[in-house]
Formats: structure tokens, C-alpha cells, sequence
């Protein structure tokens, strides 16, 4: 019988999952001064949540967890709404593209996917600066820029999330996970 | 559907959304362009410097490509806060000899209502790095390693106008 509803292994995993994103958002520095570069690994871990818990909403709820978390532990330059509202679309980009998509284990599938959640990331933070008034000369400054940033930052994190799962596959991780249902 | 059309399918979405962001941000623009064109001779989306209550200069974004990037690494969180420093932009349109140790330099956000002051002997000591960082969004965000501007709580994000003021 197909299952509709989250386990409590997987909550878990999910839980575990968004902890790994502030963590990773505290944590890994890239010495990179682009914006969205963090992408890289946020991306990568919302494919993987995503297929470790393949129902419907699981990215979602990857994004909302770490977005309450983040907001709690006052990450963001721009304040707990900006910040919850930004990881939490992420999650959604991502689940709303799989649906489309279909399995992220496909390379090209989990770029695409990661592309849309950073999109989606990327949106929130432009729209709040619209609805904030932010002074509009200085968020156009590279704003095209911006937007191709986040694009391929999350292209690769998708990527590196696909490249995950096959390894995942290959170390006999999916089937472990069978057999703990 | 196949495979390939949904990721076509895809791929047009994030086409679509991107041109709808860029097209919105154009008409922002055009619009900024025609209110200040009646109303101030500043260049649309400017950071207007102020000196003295007399609007003396427009702040733009390619300005900064004539400014040399500096950084530091901020106590709070250990992130890499790099930019210009607020000394360069304000001596792009002031001369030297028209601040002193105590003229007061006020930036402000009007989008989130606050401010931070500074009297020149802080901003003009490169050691302070009291600067301009280029947020994610694109808007300016004053950092410094100064105690009332060392923290996330006190940097003026969205920066939107500088006011000097001889005592």
C-alpha cells in the first residue's frame, strides 16, 4: 500500500536534514563573494531530502524546519520573515519541480530542481526588497547578475545532490532505508 | 509527457520567471527615472550625500568600480564582510578640507527606519573599516569593526542616504 503520510524515522530524517542546513549555512565558508553561492550545498541537501523521504511535501518541510530554525537562531541579514520565507520556498521550488521531474536520481532532473528551489529562494529575497522599498538603483546593481548567480549555484548544488544519491544508491543506503520501513 | 518535455517545460519556467523579474525591475527603473527627472536632479536609484542640508551628490552603483575593495572578517559570525569604505565614497564628492575630526556622517534606511552616526576621525580610519558591504540583494549594507556598528543588530542594511554635517 502506498504510504501518504510521514513516518516518525522519517520526521527524523527530515528534522535531521534541516539542522543540516543551518548547520551547513554556519559553518561551510566558501571563499567565494557571489551571491547564492551558498546554493551549493543548500540544494544539494534538499535533493537528498527529498529522495531519502520520497513523499510528496518532504523538501518543503526540509525548507520550513530549517527556515523556523534559522529564523530562531538569527541567520539573515534582512530578519526572521525574509529568512523563514526564503528557505522555506526553497524546499517548495524543489518539491514543486520533482513533481514535475520526477526522480532527482536523474543528474539533469536534480540541476533543474536545484535550480528552481534557488529561484524560488531567490524570489523572496526580491520580492521583500520590492514590498521593503529597498532603494531600487542599488538592487538593480547587478540584479541580471544576481539572477544567473542563483540559477547556477543552484544548477550545482541540484548536481552535487544527484551525484549524492548515486553514491547513496551504490553504497546500499536506499535499500538499508527499505528494510528500516 | 516524456521526460524531455517536462524538463523543456521546465526550463521555460525558469525562463519565464527570470524575464518577469528583469521586466519588473526595468519598469521600477523607467519609473525611478521619471519621478526623479521632475522632482531632484539625482540619477534614478542614487544614494543621495547630503552636506550640510545641501544635496551635493548623487551615489552610484558605478562609483564603487572606481573605489578600492577592502574586507574584514566580522566577530559575530566569522563571514567575510567585503566592500568599499564609506572614507572613498565620501571623498569621491567631498574635499578633505571640508571635514573635520567631528563633522558628523549619518546613514540611514528609510526602508527599515534606522540609522547609525559616526564622526569623520572613525569613518576616515581605514583600521575601522567602517564600510559598505554589496548585500545578496544588491543594496548597501554599513559594517564596521566599531562596537556600535560590530554586529548584525546595528549594521544599516538597505542604505538609501548620507548626511555630513560640519558641527
Amino acid at each position: 500500500m502506498k504510504q501518504h503520510y510521514f513516518s516518525t524515522f522519517q520526521l527524523i530524517l527530515l528534522g535531521l536534514f534541516a539542522a543540516l542546513i543551518v548547520i551547513a549555512k554556519i559553518a561551510l565558508k566558501l571563499p567565494l563573494q557571489l551571491p547564492g553561492h551558498s546554493g551549493i550545498f543548500w540544494m544539494a541537501i534538499l535533493i537528498v531530502a527529498a529522495r531519502v523521504v520520497p513523499l510528496k511535501g518532504a523538501a518543503s518541510l526540509v525548507g520550513l524546519s530549517s527556515g523556523l530554525l534559522a529564523a530562531f537562531l538569527g541567520l539573515g541579514d534582512f530578519g526572521p520573515l525574509d529568512t523563514m520565507l526564503s528557505y522555506t520556498m526553497a524546499g517548495v521550488g524543489v518539491d514543486l519541480a520533482l513533481l514535475l521531474l520526477g526522480n532527482p536520481e536523474n543528474l539533469l532532473t536534480a540541476s533543474i530542481a536545484g535550480m528552481i528551489g534557488h529561484l524560488a529562494k531567490f524570489l523572496v529575497k526580491w520580492g521583500i526588497g520590492i514590498i521593503s522599498g529597498a532603494p531600487i538603483g542599488f538592487v538593480a546593481l547587478g540584479l541580471a547578475r544576481t539572477l544567473v548567480s542563483y540559477i547556477i549555484f543552484g544548477a550545482l548544488g541540484g548536481l552535487l545532490g544527484g551525484l549524492t544519491l548515486i553514491a547513496l544508491r551504490k553504497a546500499g543506503f536506499f535499500a538499508y532505508l527499505a528494510e528500516k520501513r | 509527457m516524456t521526460r524531455t518535455i517536462r524538463i523543456i517545460i521546465a526550463l521555460v519556467v525558469i525562463l519565464v520567471i527570470a524575464g518577469l523579474v528583469l521586466g519588473v525591475d526595468w519598469m521600477q527603473r523607467r519609473q525611478a527615472a521619471q519621478v526623479v527627472g521632475t522632482s531632484t536632479p539625482l540619477p534614478p536609484g542614487s544614494v543621495p550625500i547630503v552636506f550640510n542640508g545641501q544635496i551635493v551628490a548623487g551615489f552610484l552603483p558605478a562609483d564603487l568600480e572606481k573605489l578600492k575593495l577592502v574586507s574584514f572578517v566580522d566577530a559575530e559570525e566569522g563571514k567575510t564582510q567585503d566592500g568599499w569604505l564609506l572614507r572613498d565614497i565620501l571623498l569621491l564628492y567631498l574635499k578633505p578640507e571640508q571635514l573635520e575630526d567631528e563633522t558628523q556622517i549619518t546613514v540611514s534606511s528609510s526602508s527599515r527606519d534606522k540609522s547609525a552616526t559616526l564622526n569623520w576621525a572613525e569613518v576616515k580610519e581605514a583600521s575601522n573599516m567602517v564600510m559598505f558591504d554589496l548585500s545578496n540583494r544588491g543594496t548597501l549594507k554599513l559594517v564596521s569593526l566599531l562596537p556600535q556598528l560590530g554586529t548584525r543588530n546595528y549594521w544599516i542594511q538597505d542604505a538609501d542616504r548620507i548626511e555630513v554635517n560640519n558641527p
